[in-house]
């Protein structure tokens, strides 16, 4: 009997899907690129370009896992990117050894954004869709007032973030990767990640079991914007400087919604996790560089990526009422 | 002599002793007392029934027991300590639990998951999750159940959450659990089979606290009955000492065969509706007449079909095959709009989700189906232009809120459910289709429903009444259908006995002769 339920387990669902949207995309890719001639980006060199247009979308979607699963939402990440990189290339204006202290200003100020946001939203009781489109909007606003033009540049040695290897593996992977293995570790392992399922599952519910809810929308608003801080420190390293419109011209609030919940994670909270999302983020990823291969209008591309969000919750919607039924 | 007063000592050594005692209690909302010095006591392993007729106070007693409210006068004493909480977490950390009526599980967490939350086993922060399945299943276990602590809370029945609710009260360890109309949701048969965990709690020490409108369930599992009316405590009794009817009396001041209307002595009407052969995927070969001036009861188990059978009469859950043949010719409706175009009002089973809009007035919602039908363009106020109108429906439902401006969300079960027979009676509907129309509902409240359908089967409707309470079944209706399996198996006279009904409902039409016998 305990072999049945294990698997049960193991094998909800929810996680059939972003399997069968990985090899469907790997599927298309490698098909594309034989179809096209364009082997080249079968090659390893090819690969790790395409996971590493994942890299700054993943981080992001990583930190959204978690507010959407204790029931919250983050709109404010694109624009918190884009004030990351700027912060970062302004303080380090160039110079290898404020480095440190740049990554240190651009972490500092996702704290007290993802702070701002958490305490708004659970102390205020404000939406968080409203809350958090508005800490967005400030944060845009104070951008577009402070910078006029380009605000500085990072230094050389800072841009081995973007495009240094290790073992050949970039290091942006790896940092990726890093960020995914911990906060997959902290939700399936830890005492923590058990009861941020329980927070954002029924916070009522979690609150009579003594958990402090608030300390965990908090907590995760605070994760989702370190992690959309260190996005923008990605960014500012692969662009060289730190651009007040990276974040929102690269779409990174809804998009890192939406590839969360192509991942199978409830947008209401307490059901999904990184695995799915980072399904979600691998498709997005291979859906542009197969345009980009087919030379189609990446337009096209925003509307397949509009259709699979909208077929895959429909079908996690569809496989929750028959379970139920 | 000292020998068996020694023996009774060790016998009854945690049997007996006073857990609780809730001493003088009363509450006020700001000048309203809703409680008056009310005294009430759980021994370890009794089950203490607590009756009362909704807004008794039976609810704010409880929740003064489980730290939501504070008192405002009185003590609660917890194994001879005084305790005041004022928290709901305190009073769970003290060993008091509750099970609602609307469970508080996460559907997609497992069991084991559930049973723990707040308190998992772990080591440096990391969860043991080898230990998190063996305590719950130990506390399941506890509880004569094996539910995989592994499945997750989704995959159970309302049943098995239930009891998986139970098994989280009594991991927190709690010596004092309360029960808040627990067999609502529940079926005979999964009733019976909590009151044997009720039973197995009991046993080992744990004093229970019952709320229930349900007589025979009360008389069935309690050791004493305390009634509540307006606030007052009625008296304490061993339940060997009271009847039913007694306790009905204190909670309401009149017998129990006043609860059921009579029957009208007139032969039925003419046929309404005639169904041939009927069937969809959740019912099969419905063979069926309705007659005008008849309450039809229908009875059976979860699952037998008796509300797929009112959803298709309403065109929610359309048949897809038959023949079905209406008093004007025409076949069945194909959608709740069409039906309620066509008079036909439907009371859902739940109330809550499909029957009210909480948030909005008793006149909004009365006035809902009014809207309905009226134009495209007419103007939404339309029905609140001549609230008159509304407002004598409201009379006519014996409603008896003081304003009928205030959200449905906080008036009692029994207030709501007179909202949305309001409704329909805008319509002048002839066939009432009710599922479950007195859950959740106190007994006066309830002696108004059984009045009104009686007077709308009187005045040539037909009602057909979806029910698993046998005792309304069997009071109120002129025929009684039993349905198991989507298929109506066998049709029973007005006042047939309970045995008869639960037999056919549980076994199927064949065995049922020796069951009876």
């Amino acid at each position: 009997m305990s072999g049945i339920t294990l698997s049960t387990r193991r094998f909800r669902p929810q996680g059939l899907l972003p399997a069968a949207l990985i090899v469907g995309a790997a599927l298309t890719y490698a098909v594309v690129s034989l179809a096209t001639a364009q082997s080249a980006q079968l090659s390893w060199a090819g690969i790790a370009g395409l996971l590493q247009r994942m890299v700054a979308l993943g981080i992001t979607a990583c930190g959204q896992t978690l507010v959407l699963l204790v029931g919250s939402i983050d709109l404010s990440v694109a624009n918190l990117i884009s004030v990351s990189a700027v912060i970062a290339a302004h303080v380090m204006n160039g110079r290898p050894d404020a480095i440190a202290l740049g990554i240190a200003a651009a972490i500092a100020i996702g704290v007290i954004v993802g702070l701002a946001n958490g305490l708004i939203v659970s102390k205020l009781k404000v939406s968080p869709l409203i809350a958090t489109l508005g800490i967005g909007l400030v944060l845009q606003g104070v951008l577009s007032a402070a910078y006029d033009d380009l605000p500085g540049s990072v230094p050389a040695s800072f841009r081995v973030l973007a495009y240094g290897h290790v073992l050949g593996i970039p290091l942006a992977l790896l940092l990726l990767a890093a960020v995914v293995a911990l906060a997959g570790f902290v939700l399936s392992r830890t005492v923590i990640g058990f009861r941020l399922y329980g927070v954002g599952g029924d916070a009522r519910t979690a609150r009579l079991a003594g958990i402090r809810t608030d300390r965990f929308v908090i907590g995760a608003h605070i994760a989702a914007s370190v992690t959309a801080a260190v996005s923008g420190l990605y960014l500012a390293s692969w662009l060289g400087a730190g651009t007040p419109w990276v974040g929102r011209d690269g779409g990174y609030d809804l998009d890192s919604v939406a590839v969360v919940v192509i991942g199978g994670t409830l947008l209401s909270g307490g059901r999904g996790g990184v695995a799915g999302t980072i399904a979600g983020v691998f498709v997005f990823a291979t859906i542009d560089a197969v345009f980009n291969m087919l030379q189609i209008d990446p337009f096209l591309g925003q509307i397949l990526r509009g259709l699979i969000v909208i077929s895959s919750v429909a079908a996690y919607t569809f496989r929750g009422k028959a379970h139920v039924a | 002599m000292p020998n068996r007063n020694g023996t009774a000592a060790i016998g009854k050594a945690v049997d007996g002793t006073v857990l609780l005692s809730m001493q003088d209690v009363s509450k006020f909302f700001g000048s309203i007392q809703v409680l008056d010095t009310i005294s009430f006591d759980v021994r370890a392993g009794e089950v203490h029934a607590l009756c009362g007729e909704n807004g008794a106070g039976k609810s704010t007693l409880m929740k003064i027991l489980t730290g939501a409210f504070p008192v405002s006068s009185g003590r609660i004493l917890l194994n001879g300590q005084e305790m005041r909480f004022v928290h709901p977490v305190e009073a769970r950390a003290a060993g008091i639990g509750i099970i609602h009526q609307e469970l508080s599980l996460l559907p997609h967490r497992t069991v084991a998951e559930n049973i723990l939350l707040g308190r998992e086993p772990s080591r440096g922060g990391l969860v043991d999750r080898r230990r998190m399945v063996t305590e719950a299943r130990d506390a399941l276990a506890r509880l004569g159940s094996a539910i995989p602590p592994e499945a997750p809370v989704a995959s159970l029945s309302i049943a098995e959450q239930q009891v998986v609710e139970i098994a989280k009260a009594i991991a927190t360890h709690a010596r004092l659990l309360v029960f808040d109309e627990p067999t609502a949701p529940l079926d005979t048969v999964e009733s019976a089979k909590l009151f044997r965990v009720i039973a197995e709690l009991r046993s080992s020490g744990v004093g229970i606290v019952y709320i229930s409108h349900r007589m025979r369930e009360v008389f069935e599992i309690a050791d004493r009955i305390t009634v509540l009316k307006d606030g007052c405590g009625m008296g304490t009794f061993d339940a060997a000492d009271a009847t039913p009817d007694k306790v009905i009396r204190l909670m309401v001041g009149r017998p129990v065969s006043a609860l059921f209307p009579p029957r009208s002595a007139t032969t039925p009407g003419e046929a309404l509706l005639t169904i041939l052969g009927g069937g969809n995927a959740a019912l099969h070969d419905i063979d069926l007449t309705l007659y005008a001036g008849q309450i039809l009861g229908v009875a059976g188990l979860e699952g037998s079909g008796k509300t797929a059978l009112a959803r298709a009469l309403v065109g929610d859950q359309r048949f897809t095959t038959g023949q079905i043949t209406f008093r004007d010719g025409r076949p069945a409706p194909r959608s709740p709009r069409e039906a309620v175009q066509r008079g036909i009002a439907y009371l859902s089973d739940d109330r809550k989700a499909e029957g009210l809009g909480l948030r909005q007035s008793l006149r909004d919602n009365a006035s809902l189906a009014l809207r309905a039908l009226a134009a495209g363009l007419a103007l939404p106020s339309i029905a609140n232009r001549n609230p008159g109108r509304i407002d004598a429906l409201f009379r006519d439902v014996e409603m008896r809120a003081a304003d009928f401006g205030v959200a449905v969300g906080r008036l009692s079960g029994g207030n709501q459910q007179k909202v949305v027979f309001a409704r329909w009676l805008a319509t002048a509907p002839h066939l009432w289709v009710v599922a479950e129309p007195t859950r959740g509902i106190d007994v006066g409240a309830k002696a108004t429903i059984y009045a009104l359908l009686r007077r709308y089967a009187d005045a040539g409707g037909a009602v057909v009444m979806v029910s698993s309470d046998l005792t309304e079944i069997i009071g109120a209706s002129d025929r009684i259908l039993v349905m198991s399996g989507g298929r109506i198996l066998v049709e029973l006279p007005a006042g047939s006995a309970e045995s008869e009904i639960m037999a056919h409902a549980v076994h199927g039409p064949g065995q049922v002769a020796e069951l009876v016998a």
